[in-house]
């Protein structure tokens, strides 16, 4: 293992490969410690989903940068991650969520995402096997889509080592050499690093690691909530493409694997803060009352698997992203409350830009992000969550 | 085909009412008992689906529900094992040769409250070992449920003709699908519910019980909620690596003996047998019985592996076996046509020039098998890979109880070895779980021990030795 770094990554997740490898490509000296494996965090338990539909302006720009980048990862990384637009669409019941749709509509549009309404009947088009009936009408955005979590992981951290990073699994933290309020080193279970900066991208697990560096647990605070999944057996492509989510059923959701076509389906059933992660009945019994009801035929099919991932989550669902300025050369992209995967790519981008040229050109709001806002007792308007 | 006369085997008895089901639209004729892939197999129809990737051919394979070669589409629903999915009038069974397409105009499912059992212990598999625990436990003042995935009780026992070894007590010289019949009697006597025909789908703790989620007929959710688990789900048909080891025509030992002891369906004409274990001894005995030509039995190692009984009688009927010999590959355009094998020499590698072809429709894979753990696994039982004990298994202790207080493990699932010290083991954790379960006297404590001794008796013998070696790494205390 190697002594020295200009800069060590904690967490092999989407966003620590994303920043290792966005470190190594401007030429930083970069060393990423993963506790487990990489991606055995969050990334490997998510839906997959890619959106640009928030409610606000910070998160919309971010995202819609995020899909230009997502757009083009298959070609820079060099693998392909299986980046699909196929959309998001999302569902009203009542007319109060069809005015909210149309609110969300001009704003989205407003900073150049192209969502609009859409009726039941080209809704049910689009997910041949929707239970359109049941629906107003659908806020769709065809941009939105979905990666491969396993494939992304796998090609950021692959070109990440290809431009000189090293990527440490099974290496966990035990401590942040700290002095004189400057980073000095980052202390593991195989040994020291000894290193100017490091980025806590730990996300769930995020609290400890800044507990080590001397911080509060609670001054960033972000607590594991379990959200859960279940995986049907695989059914042919193309009759659930997109993420299909009537918001007023419990946050509900079925999006189809990109990958192998089994249906991936989550609700709004959430447990916490808990680092536990057994899957439960309850979560089954639930998901699948809302699933079969929002795609009635997927009663034909077995669910083949079902597993817990943590959102992690701050007191606004927004996340951490920044400088934390008590600690020299200490940063943070963490608390991402669902949105980790998704975001990855400009947010690897711009803390790796911020570290070694001090600025970024993504269009990231550090204000909006601000990790010390929790402290000022500064919430932002709730970042839209889905499951 | 079907048999009508076999010197041991009376399939009258499984045999029900004529109906007909409907294969890719074409009728065909069938019996209640019989399971789907069974009255396919006798319309000679071997290949059921073609994988969705590469198109390859793909039929029955291990006929206990545990592999996926036997997916059909089942009266408009996907992805049904057909193997231990029992026909119905009327039914219609069609090929899937790609990913399933759902039918676009379906109505919600309506949902309703699942029954919920309660019980003192729940016992997942109503083989040797599950029989044994339901029955022990019941005796022993429990109150016990049974679930087993399958149409019928019994296990592998449903399928074993030859004659048992061991203690009269623990029925030597009695057949399998006898005392398969007998401990069925045994469990009918006692006030123990069970339900066929219903997977066990999810293993959880719940408070200080568990609580098991079960599937019946492959639609209708049921809770099973127990002080205590006994899981006895048997084990699973291993595989080897050779050129076209999918091809329909390629078994697993026990899906022979499936077709051809439980249904008494004509597995094939020609076979060909991988593996000079026990099974695969078994197995050529039977097929002669059954009037079905073995050409050879190949074994990779240089010695046979079964029993010197069971290989002598094998030799009698004049059934090569050779050892040394390994398959290289299957061949045949949609099934099997033949079978390609060739001698091995000390390091394994294939002599040149000794290859062999038998014209064979039929290749048996008697090459062991590996414990169906998966519930376990999924509670978060503590697992070891232990070769000697066929594979994952679970750490125990010496009364069959997991590292999760109250789940407990008895036969196959727990260490491939033999159907009589499955029900040893059976009854060991069927009164341990009810001990466990706090309705036991303690005075049962003394039967658990005599049945300890039993087991250690049992498997004092050669064959045991690897078992043993095996225990030595998973048994704490």
């Amino acid at each position: 293992m190697k002594s020295k770094a200009d800069v060590v990554v904690i967490g092999g997740g989407s966003t620590g490969t994303s920043i290792a490898y966005h470190l190594a490509k401007l030429g930083a000296d970069v060393v990423l410690v993963e506790k487990g494996y990489l991606g055995n965090g969050s990334t490997f338990r998510c839906a997959t989903g890619i959106r640009q539909q928030f409610t606000d302006e910070a998160n919309i720009k971010l995202m819609k940068y995020n899909i230009e980048r997502w757009k083009k990862l298959s070609e820079e990384l060099g693998y392909d991650i299986n980046f699909k637009q196929t959309g998001y669409l999302f569902l009203a019941t009542t007319e109060e969520e069809v005015e909210a749709f149309k609110q969300n509509i001009k704003l989205h549009n407003k900073f150049g995402a192209p969502t609009r309404l859409i009726t039941p009947e080209e809704a049910k088009e689009i997910v041949p096997l929707l239970n359109a009936d049941e629906f107003l009408a659908g806020q769709w955005n065809p941009t939105d889509g979905k990666a491969n979590p396993f494939k992304t992981v796998f090609a950021f951290a692959r070109k990440a080592k290809e431009l000189g990073a090293e990527i440490y699994e099974y290496t966990e933290v035990t401590d942040i050499i700290v002095e004189n309020n400057e980073v000095k080193g980052v202390k593991t279970n195989r040994g020291t690093i000894k290193t100017d900066v490091v980025v806590n991208a730990a996300n769930a697990w995020a609290p400890i690691i800044n507990e080590m560096a001397g911080l509060d647990r609670e001054f960033i605070p972000i607590k594991p909530y379990k959200h859960q999944l279940v995986k049907t057996e695989p059914i042919k492509e193309g009759q659930i493409e997109p993420l299909v989510c009537p918001p007023a059923w419990n946050d509900s959701y079925v999006i189809q694997d990109g990958e192998d076509g089994g249906i991936l389906c989550g609700t709004g059933l959430e447990y916490g803060p808990t680092y536990d992660m057994t899957p439960t009945y309850d979560f089954l019994r639930e998901v699948l009352k809302w699933a079969t009801r929002i795609i009635p035929a997927l009663k034909y099919v077995h669910v083949l698997r079902q597993w817990a991932g943590f959102y992690a989550k701050t007191p606004d669902s927004n996340p951490a992203i920044g400088k934390i300025n008590y600690i020299d050369g200490f940063y943070i992209a963490a608390g991402f409350s669902g949105h980790g995967f998704m975001m990855a790519p400009g947010v690897g981008e711009a803390i790796a830009e911020l570290i070694v040229k001090g600025k970024t050109h993504v269009p990231l709001d550090w204000e909006w992000y601000d990790p010390h806002r929790f402290e000022r007792g500064e919430l932002r308007s709730t970042a839209f969550q889905i499951g | 085909m079907r048999f009508t006369e076999h010197p041991i085997l009376d399939f009258e008895r499984v045999r029900g009412r004529e109906v007909t089901i409907y294969f890719e639209g074409k009728p065909i004729k069938a019996y209640e008992g019989e399971t789907i892939a069974t009255a396919l197999h006798a319309a000679g129809i071997r290949i059921f689906q073609h994988s969705t990737k590469k198109h390859r051919p793909r039929g029955l394979f291990c006929a206990i529900g545990k592999c996926s070669s036997c997916l059909m589409k089942v009266n408009g629903i996907p992805n049904v094992r057909t193997c231990i999915t029992l026909v119905e009038e009327g039914m219609q069974i069609e090929r899937q040769d790609e990913k399933p397409v759902l039918p676009k105009t379906s109505k919600p499912p309506k949902w309703k409250e699942p029954p919920r059992i309660e019980a003192d212990v729940v016992v997942i598999g109503g083989g040797p070992a599950g029989m044994m625990a339901a029955i022990n436990a019941s005796d022993a003042g429990a109150k016990v449920v049974l679930l087993d995935e399958n149409p019928m009780l019994g296990g592998q026992l449903v399928k074993q003709t030859h004659k048992f070894f061991g203690k009269r007590e623990q029925f030597a010289g009695v057949r399998g699908i006898k005392i398969a019949e007998i401990l069925s009697e045994e469990l009918k006597k006692r006030d123990i519910e069970v339900f066929l025909e219903t997977s066990a789908i999810m293993l959880l703790q719940d408070g200080d019980e568990k609580l098991v989620v079960g599937v019946r007929k492959n639609k209708e959710l049921v809770e099973f909620k127990g002080k205590t688990v006994v899981v006895a789900t048997g084990a699973m048909e291993r595989m080897i690596p050779f050129e076209n080891n999918d091809l329909p025509g390629v078994y697993g030992a026990g899906a022979i003996q499936t077709l051809m002891n439980t249904y008494g369906v004509k597995p094939g004409d020609r076979v060909l047998i991988v593996g000079a274990g026990n099974v695969g001894l078994i197995l050529a005995y039977q097929l002669y019985q059954a009037g079905v030509k073995v050409e050879a039995i190949v074994e990779a190692m240089p010695k046979i592996g079964g029993y010197f009984v069971h290989a002598a009688k094998v030799r009698r009927l004049g059934i090569p076996i050779l050892t040394r010999h390994t398959i290289l590959r299957a061949e045949g355009k949609e099934k099997v046509e033949r079978a390609v094998v060739a001698q091995l020499d000390e390091n394994w590698n294939v002599v040149p020039g000794s290859e062999k072809v038998f014209e064979v429709d039929v290749i048996a894979l008697a090459v062991g098998l590996r414990p169906s753990i998966e519930l376990l696994h999924q509670i978060g039982c503590q697992i070891k890979y232990v070769p000697e004990l066929g594979g994952h298994v679970v750490i125990r202790d010496s009364r069959m109880e997991t590292t999760i207080k109250g789940i407990f493990v008895a036969g196959d699932s727990a260490e491939i070895e033999e159907a009589t010290t499955a029900m040893l083991e059976g009854k060991i954790a069927g009164i341990s779980a009810a001990l466990a379960a706090g309705v036991a006297s303690p005075g049962w404590l003394k039967e658990v021990e005599k049945t300890q001794r039993e087991l250690e008796e049992f498997r004092s013998g050669p064959f045991g030795r690897k078992v043993l070696e095996g225990l030595k790494k998973v048994v704490v205390e």
